[in-house]
């Protein structure tokens, strides 16, 4: 009897393992700078980033406090008066890839990503984010860029430094999803 | 005529102060004294039973921890399964070491149940 309830356990595992592939070390960069006036952005290195090749599911998570800027000054200003990183340590996508198919993956190289990015507190619906994925054997490589407002994510930019922070914020991502 | 040399000499101080809090260095996370020593397990559990209190009290924070190393890369390796640590040099480690590491924790991954630290210098 424990013989059989072990099999059925294992088939079931087998049945239900999904193929995810991951990283730890995904890249995002922000660029949020104004021509000629003292670049704003920064990168993060830490992104964790999980996609699910059976449904296209997709997830990632940013800690605020692994944005790296040039100028320490910044990077304090950063946290404490604008991404306010103490009260909202994080930052998290949660979306899904349309129209995903794991066989597409070997052709096909440009998605459309929708999902929900929530920072400092707020959560926006971002739709038909193009994303890109290249599969190499067990490494994905998804990467793109998309565009937000400072204002959508409830951020005040004081008014002594609106000529030199943009109100709009470039952000680009690349992750080697590795599977698991 | 020495009035003048005074006011010189106080702008040129003013300016650089002002520089210096402008283009301040970062932070210098391997000179830092650790203001945690703890476990990978105890840091773990502390974010799993209350993220809230744990977050204020560990994140930007330089701790020191002690463990085995279950996996390794060029500029990462993660202690007891739990805790991740990110390098800014390529560091050379033995898989299943027992070392001690410092570095600073920039939070809870509640995706794979790890707490993640940057900037990370092997101590031994």
């Amino acid at each position: 009897m424990k013989k059989i309830v072990y099999l059925i356990v294992l088939i079931s595992i087998n049945i239900f393992a999904q193929s995810k592939y991951l990283t730890k070390t995904g890249t995002i960069n922000f660029e949020a700078s104004v021509p000629s006036v003292e670049e704003v952005k920064a990168e993060n290195n830490s992104v964790t980033a999980i996609l699910n090749s059976d449904n296209g599911e997709f997830a990632a998570l940013v800690f605020i406090k692994g944005f790296r800027f040039k100028n320490a000054l910044m990077e304090e200003h950063f946290n404490e008066n604008y991404a306010e990183s103490d009260t909202y340590p994080k930052a998290t996508f949660k979306g899904k890839i349309k129209n995903f198919s794991k066989d597409m993956l070997n052709s096909k190289l440009e998605f459309k990503l929708d999902g929900t990015l929530t920072f400092h507190g707020k959560t926006k619906q971002i739709n038909d984010m193009v994303i890109s994925l290249n599969k190499q054997d067990d490494l994905i490589s998804a990467s793109g860029n998309f565009k937000v407002l400072v204002s959508d994510f409830d951020i005040k930019i004081p008014r002594i430094v609106r000529d030199k922070v943009s109100e709009e914020v470039q952000i680009t991502y690349k992750f080697d999803l590795k599977k698991r | 005529m020495k009035n003048k040399i005074l006011i010189i000499i106080a702008l040129l101080v003013i300016a650089l102060l002002a520089y210096n809090y402008l283009y301040q260095d970062h932070r210098d996370i391997a000179s830092e004294e650790a203001k945690f020593s703890i476990s990978p397990e105890q840091i773990v559990n502390a974010f799993k039973t209350n993220t809230r209190d744990s977050e204020k009290k560990f994140l930007n924070q330089t701790i020191e921890l002690t463990g085995s190393v279950t996996e390794s890369n060029n500029k990462d390796l993660t202690l007891n399964h739990i805790v991740f640590c990110q390098f800014s040099e390529n560091h050379e480690t033995t898989l299943n070491a027992n070392i001690k590491i410092k570095g600073r924790c920039i939070g809870y991954d509640d995706l794979l149940e790890q707490v993640k630290l940057d900037q990370c210098y092997i101590i031994n």
